[in-house]
């Protein structure tokens, strides 16, 4: 039943003129019901152009990447940087609520689109503009990528491995783009606050947005740890940064699989008890059971051998036999799962995590990643895949906006759209 | 200007009350970012079980440990009211729902059955407040078989297969050093409470919102998902993952999901060799290449024809690195970068808190870390929105507060109990427990 309630963003209409530092906002924006309308350049966005492809056949059509952070979105080509197109966007702009773009900062001023005039006669659009550095400063024009926005941001000063694991290791940029989804997670709650403020007033705005901010106010305690005590923290493998060496929490399973162990509240006798019994029950306890472990003084004097006899019960089992039978024991441990592992996931299935995305155009259906949460009144939902280069030209330019089959020849044949 | 002193008008969520009720980082993280946009964020504390303030290692040496000296939960709740409140009581549970009733947003990040225990499920908050917004950020959900596991950001990271992405080939994971999902988690959970008030002002409907720490770590893995949905190719595979790398020599050429495969696409050490003096160089296309060779100062090996073309630089990327890491070494981060990017090369130093708030001129011109005061650890930098709106900025206008600093003006101005009904619930513990000492600002508040 719920399935067809609308979206919660339904209605809204967002211009997205974003690569890969902002489409997954759109995406974002588009899988919660806005009527997304990505506006790619003649020919294609160059995202199309990053694999993996599907069957691993190159082509602009075939980007899994291109596909992921483009649901729910329909596309169309257009060069703004022509005059024509520049008309045109400007059109387009008087039917939205909302434009998000990527572009170096002052480009659209440039070609004359500032958000002020975009913004005559349609006093609540909002505009975003999601960029590496913000629209000011010294950095402003700064060429960037997610593993420079993860240096400069702070991820990679947090993230290594200890000297014994690996000898002189640099520090480590963790995978998957994550700089552009802290980017675009910010971008969506500025631009969802904008919206909020013009349901009461009616009244637009202009948002410069900062992927580089938005990585630097993502390392947890490493900015207050400074601030508030000098310290800066040192790497470690599998575990938070630290001023000095703290307990490992990663342990290789039986499997070759590794355990997220983390022991809250540290060696303290309940603990201590719980493990005991945990491990007990695979006959791993060692000497843990003895009630002298229920003394903290002993503990202490103890804890790298509580240790190792940790470290070898979850040597004995299947990592993902440890994560469950801890955490069905009140411990909050987890395997470190890769991305074929999390897709058996029995409790995402029972959550209709995961979504069948029909590719009409091949005759195919495929697996996509679902929603982060279940809104029970307005759900979420991929409404279609990735668009086709230009593939809403007709249904955008001719049926909604009105120009004709010459038109859209002549701005066709002149690389316009 | 962030004008962090000033209370900009308007706000974009002026008029908007939040009872918050989360505790330790990922909650709090969401309701400070409602805080800087105008909300008023009630956050509901009970000292007894409270997790977030203690134990603290953020603590200035200075200043003695206790619930109000925590320098991380001060960053982190900034913008918020604290309520201290026996919600377990009947008492406490009655005031509550008092508050409910002219709030806008309930959010919380407990177990899944927590809220529900106490009475407050969302059937019951709609009976107290029927269009309220309500956000739940649970570990993994409130439905679902594992719905009772519990998270922190390690874990849920490791779960849902983000702890892999991140180390070198052949090595153990070297996951995130930080609980990523706590600060990313509070992203969602405050992008579910703007999603539900908006929906909320179009439609005069509130809704459950079931957030899940776990579950929302999967999508950032949208392309190595396809890999597996579409391809069949897992990712524990030789050269996986790759390091800082896009591409690891000697294995197969598959990317590696984090954009185009390149080369140079790495860090190398600077001068003078310290342990956060690093640099990563990227290069996208040749232009770019040849545009480090001539910052390089166009040195005899860069020349070499194997080195001109992606697919020379990817096959030959050990030499190509440590060639480029002997270069390196010749400068500091700072300069590197300047001269890289004077000539379009991407290049930025790898930066450590301390780098970020003291030498990055780019934050220090964008005023990304402002001092603000605290009645108890004095004036430090506090962070502030990566986003500048024009009309309703987003800012630090109250410093975290202290624990129940707030409950006299909560329960008598917003509420209405008299000073004697408030002096009456420190008396039996709705406010305070019995036994445990008083801060001196309560008993101001109890004159």
């Amino acid at each position: 039943m719920s399935e067809a309630l609308p979206g919660p963003l339904a209605g809204l209409r967002v211009l997205e003129l974003a690569d890969e530092k902002g489409q997954f906002c759109g995406k974002l924006l588009g899988d919660l019901g806005a009527d997304v309308i990505k506006i790619e350049p003649p020919g294609g966005e160059p995202c199309r152009h990053v694999g993996p492809f599907l069957d691993d056949i190159p082509h602009p059509e075939r980007s899994l990447s291109f596909w992921h952070y483009n649901t729910s979105k329909r596309g169309i080509t257009l060069d703004v940087r022509t005059a024509d197109g520049g008309a045109l966007f400007r059109r387009l702009a008087a039917t939205a609520d909302v434009i998000l773009e990527t572009f170096q900062p002052g480009l659209l001023a440039s070609l004359g689109l500032r958000y002020d005039s975009l913004r005559e006669g349609n006093d609540g659009l909002i505009l975003c503009a999601l960029t590496p550095f913000g629209q000011t400063g010294p950095w402003r024009d700064y060429a960037s990528s997610d593993l420079l926005h993860m240096a400069a941001g702070g991820e990679m000063a947090s993230c290594g491995y200890d000297e014994a694991d690996v000898p002189n290791a640099p520090p480590i940029a963790p995978g998957g783009g994550n700089a552009w989804h802290m980017g675009c997670h910010y971008a969506y709650i500025s631009i969802m606050a904008a919206l909020v403020y013009r349901t009461v007033s009616g009244e637009g705005q202009y948002i410069d947005a900062s992927i580089h901010e938005a990585c630097a106010l993502t390392t947890e305690a490493a900015v207050a740890n400074y601030v508030c005590r000098g310290e800066v923290l040192r790497r470690q493998t599998g575990r938070h940064h630290a001023v000095g060496p703290t307990n490992r929490t990663q342990f290789l399973a039986k499997d070759g699989s590794y355990v997220t162990a983390l022991i809250t509240g540290g060696l303290n006798p309940r603990n201590v008890r719980n493990l005991a019994a945990l491990m007990d029950s695979y006959g791993m306890a060692g000497d843990l059971k003895d009630p002298k472990y229920q003394d903290p003084p002993v503990i202490a004097a103890n804890a790298p051998h509580i240790m190792e006899l940790l470290a070898a019960f979850i040597a004995s089992l299947p990592a993902e036999e440890v994560y469950h039978a801890a955490q069905e024991s009140g411990f909050t441990w987890g395997k470190v799962r890769t991305p074929e592992e999390v897709m058996e996931d029995p409790h995402l299935q029972d959550r209709g995590f995961w979504k069948q995305v029909e590719h009409d155009d091949i005759g195919r259906t495929f697996t996509y990643p679902g929603e982060a949460a279940i809104y029970n009144g307005s759900p979420w939902r991929i409404s279609r895949r990735a668009p086709l280069i230009g593939e809403h030209n007709q249904e955008i330019f001719r049926d909604e906006l009105g120009l004709s089959r010459g038109d859209l020849t002549i701005l066709t044949e002149n690389r316009v759209i | 200007m962030r004008g962090n002193d000033l209370m900009p008008q308007p706000r974009a969520l002026e008029n908007i009350r939040v009872v918050d009720f989360s505790w330790v980082r990922a909650g709090p993280w969401a309701t400070r970012w409602l805080g800087a946009l105008g909300a008023e964020i009630i956050k509901i504390e009970w000292p007894e079980n409270e997790r977030g303030r203690l134990p603290s290692t953020t603590t200035p040496q200075n200043v003695e440990v206790n619930l109000n000296t925590s320098g991380n939960f001060a960053d982190t709740n900034v913008n918020k009211k604290s309520l201290s409140l026996n919600v377990r009581s009947a008492k406490g549970l009655e005031i509550v729902k008092r508050l409910i009733a002219i709030s806008d947003i309930v959010i919380e990040n407990f177990s899944s059955r927590v809220l529900l225990k106490w009475g407050l499920g969302y059937e019951e908050l709609c009976k107290i407040k029927p269009d309220i917004v309500y956000v739940s950020m649970s570990g993994y959900g409130h439905t679902g078989r594992n719905h009772a596991y519990t998270t922190f950001g390690p874990v849920a990271q490791s779960v849902a297969g983000l702890t892999y992405l991140s180390g070198l080939p052949g090595a153990p994971p070297a996951g995130w050093g930080w609980s990523y999902m706590d600060d990313t988690g509070g992203m969602y959970g405050a992008m579910c409470a703007l999603t539900g008030l908006y929906h909320r002002n179009k439609t005069g409907k509130g809704q459950h919102i079931d957030l899940s720490q776990m579950v929302a770590s999967v999508p950032m893995n949208g392309p190595a998902l396809l890999d597996v949905s579409v391809n069949g190719r897992g990712s524990r595979r030789p050269g996986f993952p790759p390091g800082n790398r896009a591409h690891w020599p000697g294995t197969d050429l598959v990317n590696n999901y984090r954009g185009p495969t390149v080369a140079p696409h790495n860090a190398y050490r600077t001068h003078p060799g310290g342990y956060n003096d690093w640099c990563v160089i990227v290069c996208h296309s040749d232009d770019e290449w040849q545009w480090l060779v001539k910052v390089m100062g166009a040195p005899a090996w860069a020349t070499d024809p194997k080195f001109a073309t992606v697919s020379g630089r990817l096959q030959h990327q050990n030499e190509l690195d440590e060639h480029i890491e002997f270069w390196s070494m010749t400068l500091g981060k700072y300069e590197l970068t300047e001269r890289c990017q004077a000539d379009g090369v991407r290049a930025l130093p790898v930066q450590s808190a301390e780098d970020r708030v003291e030498h990055d001129p780019q934050l220090r011109h964008r005023e990304m870390y402002l001092p603000m005061e605290h009645p108890a650890l004095g004036v430090h930098k506090v962070q502030n929105a990566p986003f500048r709106m024009s009309k309703t900025p987003a800012v630090n206008h109250l410093p975290a507060p202290l624990i129940g600093q707030h409950t006299q003006e909560i329960a008598e101005d917003l509420l209405g109990l008299s000073h004697e009904e408030f002096r009456a619930g420190f008396a039996d513990g709705t406010f305070w427990p019995t036994e445990r000492a008083r801060f001196p600002y309560m008993e101001e508040m109890l004159r």
